[in-house]
Formats: C-alpha cells, structure tokens, sequence
C-alpha cells in the first residue's frame, strides 16, 4: 500500500494547491447545505421499497423520502436533492468525510456503529427483523427445523453472521450459501440450491411477491434478530441531526395528528387543535430553535405525506408497494400496538 | 520449335472435393471418422442451447406489459422484455432528465459529423480532422452535457469548436465534390486564386475572424439548463468514460513509452516508475482510492466530483498499458530505421514523429484496440462506486417495484449490446490495419 499512500498523499498536496486560501471553516452543515442549494442524500445501491430507480429515472422508496422531507423542511421543495447511491463498503466513509449530507438506507442501528464510525444514528424509520422464507411442501413450520439445511445468504452485511449466531446457538448446523447479489441468490433457491432463504423479512417479503408462484413459499414466523433501520448523520453537528430527526418526528406526529398531504392546507386554515396549529406553524414558535421557516413540517406534510402516506405508497398496499402489511407490526403507530412514536411538538 | 506450345492448355475444373460445398464438407467437418463424430455432438450441442434459448427469449418471450407480474400471467417460463423495453432511456440515458434528452443525441450526433471525414475519401486536412475533434470536441460536448453558465475561457473554446466544425464540414464537402481543399475553394470563388500568398493567408484569416466573432456573439445567448453529473448514466455515461479515457490514453500512452526509453536517466526512471507502478494495481483498487480516500486528504469543501475523479484515473490507467504496447512497437522497430533517419538529417522527435511512431503504431494496431475494447469493458467497474453506467442500471431494473427480481433480461440485453459494441470496434481495427498495411504484405 505504499504506493497508494503515496499517491493520496501527492493528491492531497495536489489539492490543497489549488484549494489556495479556501482554509477548512467551521461552517455548519445547514450553512453548507442552504449555500450548495441542495441537500446530498445518501442511499444504496437499490433496495426495493425502501430505494429504487423507476423507469423515469427518479429515485424513490421509503428511506428516500427522508432525504425529501429534510429539503423540504430546509428549502420548501423536495426535489432540492442530489441522491447519491453509494456501495455499502463505502457507506459510513463517505458519510464521515462529508461526501453526504445524511445517510437513508436501511442502515441497521448498532452501538457500534454508532459509536466508532463518527456516525449518528436518529430514529429508525423502519424497524426490520430478519427471517426465513422455505417451500411449503417442506413443511418446515419453525426457524428451529431447519437442522442441517442448507441457506442462501446475500454476503457482507449483518444477516450473514446472524445466521452463523443463530445455527451455533439452537445446534443447528446450518451451513450458508453466500452470494453478491440477492437475484441469483433467490434463483438458486427457486432452483433447489437451498432449503431456505434469510434476509430482512421486509425484503424476503418484497422478494417472495416477486417468484413465479409466490404462494407455493411461506415466511416463517421466527425472526433472528432486530434490525432498526436508522437515517444517519455526520457526529458532532446536534443542529444538523436535530433537523433530520425532528423531519422524521413530524411525518409521525402528522399521522398521529390525522394531517394528511390532502387535508393539510384546510387543516391550517380551519383547525381549532392546537397541536396542529403547532405543527403547522400557525401558532407558537416550535421552528425558532431549529433555525427553520415557520412552515418547515407544512412542507414535508404538503410535499412528501405523513408515515403512513408514505409507508402504504412504498411498502403497505400501495399499487407498486412490496406489500408488507403494516397492522400489527412494530411499524405501527404506538396508539395501534406499534412503536412508531413521535415526542410532542410543542 | 515444334515443342513450343502456341495454345494454353485448356483449363480443368478443380477437383470436386475442391470446389463443391460437399467436397468442402468432406474436407472440413468430416474427414475421418473421429471428426465426423466430433461434428455431430457440436451440431447437436449447438441445436439444443440455441433452441432452449429461441424458446426461453423469443417464442416464449413477453414484449407487453406492465409488471413482471403480468409477464408471468402471459408467460410464466419465458423471458420478460417488457421490463427492459420500459427501461430503455434509463439504459441509453441513465438519469438524465428525459426533455433534455435531445442534447445527448446531438452531441453524438456532432461527434460522428466531425470524424466522417476521416473515412471520406478526396478529403484533404484528415490530421487536422483528427486534432480538432480531440482538441475542440470535448469543450462543446461538455457543454452541451452538463450545461448551466459559461466562463469566459469555456465560451471561448466553444466559439473555436463550433467553427472548428464548421471549417471541417465544409471542407469535407468540397474536398469529396472534388473541389479541392476549403481554402482554395473559397480563393477561387472570390477570384483571387492568383493573389500573392501572403495576400491569401490574410483574406483567410479575416474570414476566419469574422466567423469567430459571429458566433461568439451568438453563443452568448445560448443557455441550457445545468444537469449534474450525478444524473449521467447509462450507456451514455460509459461512452463518456471510455471516450475520454481512448482519447487521452493513446497521447499519454505515447509520451510514456517514449519517456521510457529516453536517455534521460530523470525521464526515463520516473516513466518506469509511472507505468509499473499504475500496472502493479487493479484497476478497482485505483479508483476506489481515488474516490474514497482522495476526499479525506483534501480541505472540507473542495469537491472534486466523484466522475472526474473517477476518468482521471481511468485515463492514467490505461495510458500505462497504452505506453507498454507502444514500447513493445518501438522495440520491433529495427535499428536501420532509426539510423536511416538520422542520415538523412531529422533529429529525435522528427524521427519518431515521420519514421519510427507510423510503423510502430501500424505493427501496433490490434494491440492497441485490444486494449481499447478493454477499456471499454473495464470501465462497468465504475459501478462497484456507485456511478449508473450502464451495467448499474441493468442491475437496477430488478429492484424498480413494477420488475421485482427481473435480472436476467437485462444482463442478457446488456451482453448483446456489448458484443455489438466491441465487435464494431474489432471490425473496424481490422479494417484499419488493411487499410495500412502498405509494403508490408507477405
């Protein structure tokens, strides 16, 4: 690596000539973002539901609409947005060295992570769980079966060693298939290469609508681990993080609330609640210790939708969603069993 | 004399194992037994996967519909075209936004206009064809790609590519009507063919300058709207990414090479150090350090986008690999030639640049677009950072909600473009190296 060095180095030496008298400044990350003009959003390289090309070219999905409702909440349009879709080699990097804004991507939230990579999770905004999906005519009916099978994993993330934690805890001698890709991960399985398949359930739910005959697989009912699925911002900029965080709280809080992108303008105008009247800027000062206009959760609200909107376009019953059903799951509000919960804002 | 023969002999047809498509056969693909058994098991080996794959992708095959979902329905073992057809601006385009589209059109469009005089024939200036288009193209295209406001140094390198066409196109014109060349043709209509030379350099370059200065002026009002290089994508981005990595890998790759074997003991150990230093490396190595590390040893807020980064490296990569095939040319070379030059009074870069570089570079030409067609491949690895070439966005169809695990198609569709792709370039090398091959036929 000698040589690397040395030309990073010699880059580096490179750069700061040209850079001249453009010395580091302590500006801060809503400074930079409001001079650039657009907030640099960072996801992966394609997940379904939660980040994806259309045919149109515009990126979409859960996670994406994080991105929009932080411009939304900064420059009242969520199309000031430059989505970078980054490997997740080079996720956390490119996060801590100021190539993103923010980071929504199914990033799962450990301590960690959270802890060493100069990173900060905010609230998760999708909480996962990982799973199996076998062929019904198995009739594998429990994670606790699967002594001895064989199971296809996609490489390199959490899910990998879960697995291994949970074959070594129940004796089950399961042995991984390992792959780059999930397509030919799940054509393997479809072929008979494994017993089973594990990944996010969110994404074997995804994945199973899209085999040939969806009713012939079954998820199981087990889930091996938790998987809080977190935005992630730069460590150090609390005003930066506060932002994020507070975009987030108020897409719940608008559901909570029953503010919808389609009531939103009558609700502000007609409204006696003063919780929306809060909400929506109309009384109060709930913006002034976020450096926001008044109008920054209108916005999001009006621009993006509340949680549900959002969940039910991408990941609920929506017409192109992945179909996962929200009831009953910890994505729920909490007033539904769930732990989808906002702090009041007031 | 009797025994001279006043007659040719009359001509016998070749033996029928010479000439009929049977004979052929008979020789070829069933001399012996062993042979004609091999033939059988290849024919049937051949018939079977081209069926499978006739029936999987054309008879079987879904051209209409909406989702992978209602591909099934129609057909449940076939192949789903429909996802890639609705893909197809994502494909050729990337992200770009689909009412500008036009400008990626034109920009290839301009670029083939400017280099079909290379392949006209009559035309006269075919090196100034070659310079300019390497010279001056990239400033328009730039422009026309990325948009947005002008400085004074790009408005003025625009001015001089779109009059650098201009000049190219009518000189082609009139040099394949056979005219002769732009300038004699312009002298002879205005009557002053005759006119002493220096009078006709300076009639030239007015009308030069006064084209300069009329669409400079009419460039100033010519704006189009910024698209961010984050939105490029698709076949469109690999073009430009192994375009501008062709394009400046054979210059850097000459200078190299040349630098190499300099007698300059400076020269020639940093050149060698140079080379073997970017060929000791994989190419993904290299840019994951320039895209990863690079921004970690640079002031917060000095950007140096990702794509630019991402060409440098491209360029420096394989100009190394360029400069050892040129090397290779140079050390074929044999020592009379140089010698031969310097008798007859040319100096060093007059020697390389009449006798040595032609040969060198002709003996070189398979090499060369080998390692082009290379390059061409290579550059999918831009995808591992996350950059939408083309081979990104085949991938990502099958995470687009409506086409949920469609992968297939679109690598299949992706193989066939790049064999069509490479397979021109091959041709065309061939093509080249015929065209060349002068006094050297064996």
């Amino acid at each position: 690596m000698k040589f690397t060095t040395l030309l990073t180095s010699a880059a580096a030496i490179a750069a700061l000539v040209l850079a001249g008298a453009t010395s580091a400044s302590a500006e801060s990350t809503l400074e930079i973002v409001k001079k650039r003009g657009h907030v640099r959003c960072q996801v992966g390289p394609a997940s379904p539901g939660f980040y994806f090309l259309d045919s149109k070219g515009d990126w979409q999905g859960l996670d994406v609409t994080v991105c929009q409702a932080v411009a939304a909440a900064i420059f009242g349009d969520p199309t000031k947005l430059e989505i970078q879709s980054v490997s997740s080699q080079a996720r956390f990097t490119s996060l801590a060295n100021g190539d993103s804004d923010l980071l929504s991507r199914t990033a799962t939230w450990t301590m960690s992570r959270d802890t060493q990579l100069g990173i900060d999770f905010l609230t998760p905004n999708f909480y996962d769980g990982q799973g199996f999906t076998v062929r019904k005519e198995s009739g594998i009916t429990s994670a606790l079966e699967l002594k001895g099978a064989k199971v296809c994993v996609t490489s390199g993330t959490t899910t990998e060693s879960n697995l291994a934690d949970f074959s070594r805890t129940h004796d089950l001698n399961i042995s991984a298939v390992t792959f780059e890709d999930f397509n030919v991960r799940d054509e393997t399985y479809l072929q008979g290469g494994c017993d089973a398949v594990t990944a996010d359930k969110s994404a074997l739910a995804g994945n199973l609508a899209a085999f040939p005959v969806p009713g012939d697989h079954l998820i199981l009912p087990d889930t091996l681990s938790k998987e809080p699925l977190a935005p992630a911002v730069r460590h150090g900029d609390n005003q930066w993080a506060d932002i994020v965080r507070w975009s987030e709280f108020a897409m719940v809080n608008a559901e909570e609330l029953g503010i919808t992108s389609a009531n939103v303008d009558d609700m502000r105008a007609n409204s006696k609640n003063p919780s929306i009247r809060r909400v929506l800027g109309v009384e109060g000062n709930i913006h002034e210790g976020i450096g926001l206009d008044k109008d920054w959760a209108y916005n999001i609200i009006k621009l993006v939708g509340n949680y549900g909107e959002v969940y039910e376009k991408y990941i609920g019953d929506g017409e192109n969603a992945i179909g996962i059903p929200r009831a009953g799951s910890a994505n729920a509000l909490w007033t539904k069993g769930g732990l989808m919960y906002s702090p009041p804002m007031r | 004399m009797e025994y001279v023969r006043t007659k040719d002999t009359p001509t016998r047809k070749p033996p029928l194992n010479e000439s009929s498509l049977l004979g052929w056969l008979k020789i070829n693909l069933f001399d012996t037994l062993f042979s004609s058994v091999l033939t059988i098991l290849v024919l049937i080996a051949i018939f079977f996967a081209v069926k499978s794959l006739w029936i999987w992708g054309i008879s079987d095959g879904v051209w209409i519909a909406e989702t992978r979902r209602e591909c099934f329905k129609i057909n449940i073992d076939g192949a789903c075209w429909a996802g890639v057809i609705a893909w197809l601006d994502n494909i050729f385009y990337g992200r770009y936004p689909r009412e500008e589209l036009w400008r990626i059109n034109l920009g290839g469009l301009l670029l083939i206009l400017w280099m079909l005089p290379l392949w006209l024939p009559r035309v006269r200036g075919k090196i100034f064809v070659g310079l300019s288009v390497v010279a001056l193209y990239p400033f328009l295209a730039g422009y026309l790609f990325s948009g947005g406001e002008k400085g004074i140094f790009m408005q003025v390198m625009i001015t001089a590519a779109i009059v650098g066409l201009a000049v190219n196109v009518a000189n082609a014109v009139t040099g394949y009507f056979n005219r002769g060349s732009l300038s004699s043709f312009i002298l002879r209509k205005i009557g002053k063919s005759d006119a002493p030379e220096k009078q006709q350099r300076n009639i030239l370059l007015a009308i030069l300058l006064i084209a300069f200065v009329a669409v400079f002026v009419w460039q100033m009002g010519w704006v189009v709207e910024n698209v961010t290089w984050t939105k490029w994508g698709g076949l469109f981005l690999t073009f430009v990414i192994a375009g501008i990595g062709i394009a400046s890998a054979l210059p850097g790759g000459i200078i190299l090479a040349l630098g190499r074997r300099s007698k300059l003991p400076v020269v020639s150990v940093l050149s060698t150090a140079f080379i073997e230093l970017f060929r000791s490396v994989p190419l993904i190595t290299v840019l994951f350090m320039a895209t990863t590390m690079f921004p970690l040893f640079v002031p917060e807020g000095f950007v140096l986008n990702k794509l630019v980064q991402v060409i440098i490296a491209v360029c420096l990569f394989n100009a190394c690999y360029i400069a050892e095939i040129v090397r290779a040319g140079l050390q074929a070379i044999p020592k009379g030639q140089y010698e031969g030059a310097h008798t007859i009074g040319l100096g060093y870069w007059g020697a390389m640049g009449l006798i040595i570089m032609p040969q060198a570079l002709k003996h070189m030409i398979p090499n060369i677009v080998g390692s082009f067609i290379g390059l061409l491949k290579d550059t999918t690895l831009v995808s591992i950072i996350g950059l939408f070439d083309i081979l990104n966005i085949l991938r990502a169809i099958s995470k687009d909600t409506p086409w949920i695990g469609l992968h297939k198609e679109p690598l299949v569709f992706g193989a066939i473009l790049f064999f069509i792709i490479c397979f021109a370039m091959s041709k065309y090398s061939r093509h080249l190296e015929a065209k060349l091959a002068t006094g050297h036929k064996n």
